[in-house]
Order: C-alpha cells, then sequence, then structure tokens
C-alpha cells in the first residue's frame, strides 16, 4: 500500500489531495524538507566551529576518484574558457581575425603550436568522452567495479587518441 | 511489472512482512502502525508542521525535470559536435552557443549545490552564475552576429 502510494507520489500525480485523499491517510508527511536539514546541518556546524575530519587527505586516491573530479574540474576550466572567450568578444575592440593574425605573426616553434592544440582539445575530449560515460550510468549500466574501471581505462584511451588526432589536424 | 509481483506478494504473506523488509519504507509503516494502534494519530497530525504534500510533490516534480533536462541538454550538445563539424552554419552557430551555455550554467549550478551551503550564500552564488551565463550568452551571439561565427572560429583557430 504505502509502495503503491510512494511509486503515486513520485510520478507526481497526485494533483490534490481530496481526489488522493484515502491514500493520504496513512501516510505522514515530513516536518522538514531535505534541503532544509540540510541547512540546518551546516548552520549547526559551522556556528559550533567544529573541524572537519580528514577526507581527501587521507582517503587512498583511486582511478574512479581522480576521473569524477577530472570531470568537475575540466568541465569548470571548459565552461570559464568560453564565458572568458565570450566576454573577450564584447569587450575587445578588433575583429577575431585580427587576434588570430596577431598570433599568427608570432614565430611559435610548430610543436609549440601542435602542444597547444594538443592542450585545447585534451579537456574537451575528455570531457565528452566521460560525459557519456556518466550518460551510461544514469542508464543504469556499467555500475560493476570492474566494469567502472574499465569504462573509465576506455575514456583515457580514448581521450589522448582523440586529442593527438585532433592536435595533429 | 515489480509493482505487481510486490502486490501478489502482499496478497500471499500479508502487507507488514513484506513492509518490514524494507527500510525506505520505515516511514509509511511507521505512520501505519501508529494509525492502527492510536486514533489520537489524526489529533497529533494536526500539530505537525509540514510542507503540504503537494508542495514537496511538486517541488521533487521540478527537481526530477531538471535532472531529465539535464540529460537530454548533454544528448543534444553530443549530437552538435559532429554537425559542426561536417555542416557548420549560422543555424548550429546560434544553436551550439545556446546548449554550450545552458549545459554550462546547469553543471556549474551543481557544483554551487555541491560545495555552497546556506540559503543566503547559494542564493548569491546562483545570481552571480546567472548573470556570468547570461553574459556569455549575449558574448556568444554577438560573436555569431558580428565576427565571423563558432564553427568558423574552430577552423580558423586550428588552421594556425
Amino acid at each position: 500500500m504505502a509502495l503503491l502510494l510512494r511509486t503515486v507520489a513520485r510520478q507526481g500525480q497526485c494533483l490534490s489531495r481530496s481526489q488522493f485523499g484515502v491514500l493520504y491517510r496513512h501516510a505522514v508527511p515530513m516536518g522538514t524538507t531535505a534541503n532544509e536539514e540540510m541547512n540546518k546541518f551546516w548552520a549547526k556546524n559551522t556556528r559550533l566551529n567544529r573541524p572537519v575530519s580528514p577526507h581527501i587527505s587521507i582517503y587512498k586516491w583511486s582511478i574512479p576518484m581522480l576521473m569524477s573530479i577530472s570531470h568537475r574540474g575540466t568541465g569548470v576550466a571548459l565552461s570559464s574558457g568560453i564565458s572568458a572567450f565570450a566576454l573577450a568578444a564584447l569587450v575587445l575592440p578588433e575583429s577575431y581575425p585580427y587576434y588570430l593574425d596577431l598570433i599568427h605573426s608570432m614565430t611559435f616553434g610548430p610543436q609549440f603550436l601542435a602542444f597547444s592544440k594538443f592542450a585545447l582539445a585534451f579537456p574537451v575530449a575528455y570531457h565528452t568522452f566521460n560525459g557519456i560515460r556518466h550518460l551510461a550510468w544514469d542508464l543504469g549500466k556499467g555500475f560493476k567495479i570492474p566494469e567502472v574501471y574499465r569504462s573509465g581505462y576506455i575514456v583515457v584511451a580514448l581521450t589522448v587518441l582523440t586529442s593527438i588526432s585532433l592536435a595533429a589536424m | 511489472m515489480a509493482s505487481l509481483i510486490f502486490l501478489s506478494t502482499f496478497c500471499q504473506r500479508g502487507i507488514r512482512p513484506v513492509l518490514l523488509c524494507h527500510t525506505h519504507l520505515s516511514r509509511g509503516l511507521v505512520a501505519y502502525q501508529k494509525n492502527r494502534d492510536i486514533e489520537a494519530f489524526h489529533l497529533a497530525a494536526g500539530r505537525i508542521h509540514t510542507t503540504s504534500a503537494h508542495c514537496t510533490v511538486s517541488n521533487s516534480r521540478a527537481a526530477s525535470k531538471h535532472w531529465t533536462g539535464e540529460r537530454v541538454l548533454s544528448i543534444v550538445l553530443l549530437g552538435m559536435a559532429p554537425a559542426a563539424y561536417l555542416c557548420p552554419s549560422p543555424l548550429l552557430d546560434y544553436s551550439l552557443a545556446a546548449a554550450l551555455t545552458l549545459h554550462g550554467h546547469w553543471g556549474i549550478g551543481q557544483v554551487l549545490t555541491d560545495y555552497v551551503h546556506g540559503d543566503a550564500k547559494v542564493k548569491l552564488a546562483k545570481a552571480g552564475v546567472l548573470l556570468l551565463s547570461t553574459a556569455t550568452f549575449f558574448g556568444l551571439c554577438y560573436f555569431n552576429y558580428h565576427d565571423v561565427g563558432l564553427c568558423k572560429a574552430v577552423t580558423m583557430l586550428w588552421q594556425i
């Protein structure tokens, strides 16, 4: 009975209380939302100035951990890059071809240019491939630990290959 | 399908044992037991300060839709990558600007949710990110209109 109620509630099909009053008769609504509870936790602990237990400083790093934070790191970096580009487009006086010619006129070696392209392509490729891995997880696939590691290695391999290919173009 | 199997198990063994097995149903179970034992439950419910069931349902519905929207947008953005390479166009320039900015906006929003706590700080941070995302989108559209456009820009950059 409770399962039915939860399934219905979760799908948001409870349009009005009166309609489903019969089902609600046995349910106790929560006193606070999860968000309120979380805020209460943080407010209390910062007020009491409690130290945080060591966590990332002591826990042994694993490939999944590294890849997860790298996904976040590349995401933030790419987003910042795009914002910087957009704001530069608004602020800088000259057009894009002008600045490209400026870069072109500077005597950078071909290795430096290839490396720069690699450095630009790498975060994009990594975030894209790991993003696909995330989407697979969202479909419920690949949660077993060996699968997590295998998909992780595939993502890293694809990232390196793609970045090298793009840098060579 | 799973719910049908569940319900058939109810009928065979009665509700209580099955509900007792699942801790995530314990809230409903507690209410169920209380209601059966104490009629004063109805009076007690009146004293509980609650968000209405409808409010929590619509909150979680909004959150669920947001989650789905994020995944749908990711897939759309994924499709735009080969499209931008194969058939660059102004349409793709503007679509890419919109998808990229929104994906980044929602992504940074998740980072904020993880690391920023307290209603006032969250509100301030979210307002700041909204401002940045709006400026980013505006800047990208400006670039698309007055300059070479995103697809062409990447091509030109790679030809250096």
